[in-house]
């Protein structure tokens, strides 16, 4: 467990290494934020009741998903196909470390500092200007934390999977913008799934990115509670057996056909 | 420590065909061409030897050590590195193995250096008496307190390559591979870097395969030499034994005391004539340098002699192309 503490430490060292970086991302989370509050303000003001939740649960589903951009900071996927494009994968496979590990360790630092460096500053800053709410109890704000963590891992295996075509395919730049735009919009992040037309809805239920936005913010506002929220977060952990089952599937299938490039 | 037993191996790549509609139909059709590029190796290294494994481009050099490193799969044959078998065991190889590739860095580019030794600290288990201790030896032999809290993209190459060597000997590794370490590296740090090599060597007991295209640091450095070419060893064995079996061409060189007119000797071909010096080419089973220089001193008085032995780069050379008989010695 100490390695991911120490990953952590990294990627800690990695912002600092990058100070005028991390001003510029934050002022972008909450510009986002900002502009996410002002949307909702104004659609409410037309139309009051037909979006189905309250103003003030809808502002904080939206400004807690801009923060929770934070997610698209770590791109582990991209990591492995400049490697593997490099040929310094073989570095990493040197390690005495599985490398599926390895990356979540890397990810998850990341995330982490990303998390508190980035994410919880800007929601703070939300609290007190746009005036966010907090869970409405511990019992909540529990569920919220566990659904989250395993929104982020199953974010992370679909990240994962990408990343191992990247063996195969050495690009995946072009198929990483597409699949941002999917995990944002299938996942909810700006707009939740109660809003899709059926059809859109019924696609987005089934498919694994509410995980990683819809379902951890709908329970954090009261949205999906007892016994809704827990089969929620029974969706998000088969998925993530089904993910993590491909992922060692397609890995082991990408590391026999890797062929180290150069040198 | 390293057996290796008719290794194989294979690399499939697709065909591409030219221009657009070629590159269209390789899209739905792919073909594949297999190359060879490692075609049944054998050898033996013992725990504590210092071996150069040379070849040119492409003749298999990193294929192999990607295989002893667990990385690649061979094709067919068999490996054990200190009686593991590496693609089977890669996590529990990889702890007895260090390795350095001179063309890339396995420190993180962005933070200090000391930042990515911690974490290799924690990826290898190193326990932290151990990890001070190699870090007081790193300080001592490679001056890495001089950039430890310099972050990797602003070190110079050779205090990079020290930094990555650091970080390839911070587990104690039995077994180190280094793969052209040396590349691009100026004369003073390469020095620098030979004898921590030897270093290590001796005082650790490390076992140490090197890969270089620089045959001064085969040697200076190794005891033995093993030459690899279109995936075949072409030789193994000691550096002498090598000048000995390829290198049969000497040069005598003769300085006289005044200038005179070309001639010939025994058995010797004159190759060059500056001033009152001459050289003469003589192959080592034909004559000898006293019989040459008896039947030289007879006629004229020789103010200076020396015998040239052939270069050793010449030697690989010629082993490189595949014709060892005609070694040639150093001219001027």
């Amino acid at each position: 467990m100490k390695i991911f503490w120490s990953f952590t430490r990294q990627a800690f060292q990695f912002v600092a290494a990058y100070r005028f970086n991390f001003f510029a991302e934050i002022f972008l989370i909450l510009l986002r934020m900002y502009g996410v509050y002002w949307v909702w303000k104004i659609l409410y003001t037309q139309r009051p009741g037909a979006f189905g939740v309250d103003l003030q649960q809808m502002i904080t589903y939206g400004v807690l998903g801009m923060a929770l951009e934070i997610f698209m900071w770590s791109r582990p996927q991209m990591y492995m196909a400049r490697q593997v494009k490099s040929g310094a994968i073989d570095t990493d496979l040197m390690k005495p470390i599985d490398f599926h590990v390895h990356m979540l360790a890397r990810s998850l630092g990341e995330t982490l500092v990303a998390l508190g460096v980035l994410a919880i500053p800007a929601l703070a800053v939300a609290y007190f200007l746009l005036g966010v709410e907090l869970p409405p109890d511990i019992w909540t704000g529990t569920l919220f934390g566990i659904s989250l963590g395993l929104g982020y891992l199953v974010l992370f295996h679909l990240n994962f999977l990408l990343g191992s075509l990247a063996v195969v395919t050495l690009d995946i730049r072009h198929i990483s913008w597409a699949y941002y735009s999917v995990v944002r919009f299938f996942g909810g992040q700006m707009i939740p799934l109660w809003l899709f037309p059926p059809f859109l809805a019924w696609l987005a239920a089934a498919l694994p990115f509410q995980s990683t936005y819809y379902i951890p913010m709908s329970i954090y506002i009261g949205n999906l509670s007892g016994a809704e929220a827990i089969q929620a977060m029974g969706f998000q952990l088969v998925w993530l057996v089904v993910l993590v089952l491909l992922s060692r599937l397609l890995w082991s299938w990408a590391h026999r056909r890797l062929v180290v490039q150069g040198g | 420590m390293i057996q290796v037993e008719h290794l194989k191996k294979d690399y499939q790549r697709v065909k591409r065909r030219e221009g657009f509609l070629g590159g269209l139909r390789t899209l739905f059709s792919a073909e594949y061409e297999t190359t060879r590029a490692v075609d049944d190796i054998s050898f033996h290294i013992n725990e504590g030897e210092l071996v150069g494994y040379i070849g040119p481009n492409g003749a298999g050099k990193s294929t192999s050590i990607k295989m002893l490193c667990g990385i690649l799969v061979p094709t067919s044959g068999n490996i054990k590195v200190n009686s593991l078998i590496p693609h089977k065991n890669r996590m529990e190889n990889a702890r007895q193995i260090g390795a350095v590739f001179g063309q890339k860095t396995q420190l993180w580019w962005d933070v200090p250096v000391i930042e990515s030794l911690r974490l290799f600290r924690d990826i290898y288990k190193v326990p932290e008496a151990q990890f001070k201790r190699n870090l007081n030896l790193f300080n001592e032999l490679l001056d890495l307190h001089e950039f430890q809290s310099t972050p990797v993209r602003q070190l110079s190459l050779g205090q990079r390559m020290r930094a990555d060597m650091a970080a390839a000997l911070l587990h104690n590794p039995r077994l180190l591979f280094l793969d052209e370490p040396m590349i691009g590296v100026d004369v003073v740090a390469k020095e620098r870097l030979r004898t921590f090599i030897q270093q290590i060597n001796r005082d650790q007991k490390v076992t140490i395969l090197l890969t270089t295209h620089d045959m001064g640091d085969i040697e200076k450095v190794c005891s033995r030499i093993m030459i690899i070419d279109h995936g075949h060893i072409v030789y193994d064995g000691s550096l002498d034994q090598m000048r000995a079996k390829y290198g049969t061409q000497r040069t005598l060189v003769v300085e006289f005391e005044e200038a005179i007119p070309d001639f010939d000797a025994p058995h010797a071909t004159r190759v060059k004539s500056e001033g009152r010096k001459k050289w003469f080419a003589f192959n080592r089973f034909e004559t000898t340098p006293s019989t040459l220089i008896t039947h030289i001193s007879a006629q004229f008085p020789i103010l200076d002699l020396a015998v040239e032995e052939p270069e050793i780069e010449s030697i690989v050379r010629t082993i490189y192309q595949g014709k060892p008989e005609t070694v040639e010695t150093r001219a001027g």
